[in-house]
């Protein structure tokens, strides 16, 4: 969890704000460190987190997590982190085995045309259920996070089946459960306006970005490499979707970061240490 | 002024496309619309709640919100409308109210219809919607950058006016540039306006596109509603009409009475001077009268 970042985005594991839809997009960059720090920073304000983890293995995560200070195994023990394995939930339904039980959620895999209807309502039972407290300890509200949601599209689903699972997730978790979703989604290709292309991992973004409230935008520096300042992140957040806005928005937001093994750091541009 | 634009496009009639490049003003025509006639909403990329804190509305009867938001593919099983059912007819039933006053259709967003539904038959509805009087106005909300270039063709084609508005240098502040079709074919172009917070234009500012979002609005109106004169006349007014006698017809009397000098009646006498240069030929002579 970076503080930095929370202050960017004024929040803290006491206080944020709920019904909230975080993108988080990267290209030609990775922006992975970001859903680190989103999974422990819900961890820590203990909000009942669904995390569809469909491109690394549970062991990658929970690694991560505890050079941040965060341990899932014990979060999941105690009901708070529902993890969807997406690799070998996957491998289940692609190689049948008798011994392992293929999840309802990777059904979509069967058959990638149908849309993933089933992925999402995997996503509201485990969540729905999450306000009754299931025998255990109470949690906050419900949070999904998605690493990432691009994968789905080599996995054959179309960009507009992929917008209408986010739709129906931010209806349900934003909206009728009040808790926040957060995503990731990732392009590789330069910034372009691609007129034929209606199915690709551009228009996914585009159609992400009219649906979410804070975009969290990271990309690589644009004058090249450099040892001490890993890339920029900009972040816009959409003011008429903030219930609390006080008068105080700013449109957008554009900071440096350094990834550090044990989180990262934020700061204005040219302001890096290594510069100053 | 963009008020007053929107008012002008309503008086002269036709259509009315509008064209939004950001989220903050999505909403003002909500605003300036809410105040003065029905409002049906439907709604799929916003919920209500949402949509009425945008607003700053906590209670309006004339805002009718059609819920589409939460189930709008049908996958919940407990759905108020889905994508499926767009057409005029269903629309039409939907904006039935017991008191039939004049309404306007909010479409949010065109573009989560045409993701589902073919563009032909969007803009068959679209039109149809138009013709048949449901609604006095259709505003639809796209984003264009969502669509290929002819899907935003067609649908613009349907529209009389386009409003792109884009962000400004400010959270509350956008660009807005209008290009108004009359009915003429006379195409207005208006473009540097500011909106500030409320829905309220302030300043021009410097455009930045950023997010594109269009918005479109076709208007249908009755020129002649409000009028301050009668383009039609009863029975009774015809004959009143008929019988008034203009100070510029001739009748017959009128026309001996002013040609026969009656008695009494003046006559000029002309007397020339000494120095008058008075010409005793007939300066008619030539002519052959």
């Amino acid at each position: 969890m970076f503080t930095e970042l929370n202050s960017i985005l004024n929040a803290s594991p006491d206080s944020f704000t709920q019904g909230e839809f975080i993108l988080v997009t990267d290209r030609q960059s990775d922006a992975s460190f970001l859903i680190h720090h989103f999974l422990c920073f819900y961890l820590r304000a203990r909000c009942k987190v669904l995390f569809l983890g469909l491109v690394q293995s549970l062991n990658h995560y929970s690694s991560v997590s505890q050079r941040l200070g965060v341990s899932l195994a014990q979060a999941k023990d105690k009901g708070q982190l529902i993890f969807l394995e997406g690799l070998k939930d996957s491998l289940s339904v692609l190689i049948p085995q008798e011994s392992s039980k293929a999840s309802e959620a990777m059904d979509f895999l069967r058959d990638p045309a149908a849309g993933l209807r089933s992925l999402y309502q995997f996503v509201r039972s485990r969540l729905s259920g999450a306000a009754d407290g299931d025998g255990g300890e109470e949690w906050g509200p419900p949070v999904l996070l998605v690493d990432d949601v691009s994968v789905l599209l080599s996995l054959g689903v179309s960009a507009g089946a992929v917008l209408d699972f986010s739709h129906y997730c931010r209806a349900t978790v934003c909206s009728r459960l009040k808790g926040n979703v957060v995503m990731l989604t990732r392009c590789d290709g330069e910034e372009q306006e691609d007129e034929g292309d209606d199915e690709g991992p551009e228009n996914l973004l585009k159609g992400l970005t009219h649906q979410c409230s804070i975009a969290l935008h990271v990309q690589g520096l644009p004058t090249g490499f450099c040892r001490d300042i890993h890339g920029q992140v900009c972040a816009r957040v959409l003011c008429w979707r903030q219930k609390q806005t006080d008068g105080q928005c700013t449109p957008s937001k554009l900071f440096q970061y350094k990834v550090h093994d044990k989180g990262a750091s934020f700061f204005a541009r040219g302001t890096s240490s290594a510069v100053l | 002024m963009l008020t007053e634009l929107l008012q002008q496009g309503v008086d002269s009639g036709g259509f009315l496309i509008i064209q939004v490049k950001t989220h903050v003003t999505q909403y003002f025509i909500f605003y300036c619309k809410c105040r003065e006639e029905e409002v049906h909403v439907l709604g799929f990329e916003v919920s209500e709640e949402e949509l009425k804190d945008g607003l700053k509305i906590t209670h309006n009867q004339r805002l009718h919100f059609h819920n589409a938001y939460a189930d709008p593919l049908g996958w919940n099983d407990n759905t108020p409308f889905t994508v499926h059912r767009f057409c005029a007819e269903e629309l039409t039933r939907l904006m039935r109210t017991p008191h039939s006053k004049p309404t306007t259709l909010v479409i949010d967003s065109l573009s989560w219809v045409l993701r589902h539904v073919k563009c032909p038959t969007v803009c068959r509805t679209l039109h149809q919607l138009r013709k048949g009087g449901a609604a006095r106005a259709v505003v639809g909300l796209l984003h264009t950058d969502m669509h290929q270039r002819g899907t935003v063709g067609s649908v613009g084609h349907l529209a009389t006016c386009v409003i792109t508005v884009s962000p400004g240098t400010k959270a509350d502040e956008a660009v807005a540039k209008i290009t108004k079709r009359l009915k003429s074919g006379k195409v207005i172009q208006d473009v540097g306006i500011s909106i500030g917070e409320g829905g309220e234009p302030t300043k021009p500012g410097p455009n930045m596109l950023n997010v594109p979002l269009w918005l479109f609005t076709f208007l249908q109106t009755d020129p002649a509603a409000n009028l301050t004169f009668n383009l039609r006349l009863s029975d009774s007014e015809r004959e009143a009409k008929e019988k008034l006698a203009l100070p510029f017809m001739f009748s017959k009397e009128k026309k001996t009475a002013l040609l026969c000098s009656g008695p009494g009646s003046g006559q000029i006498v002309y007397e020339p001077d000494a120095n008058d240069d008075y010409d005793e030929e007939d300066p008619d002579d030539d002519l052959d009268v």
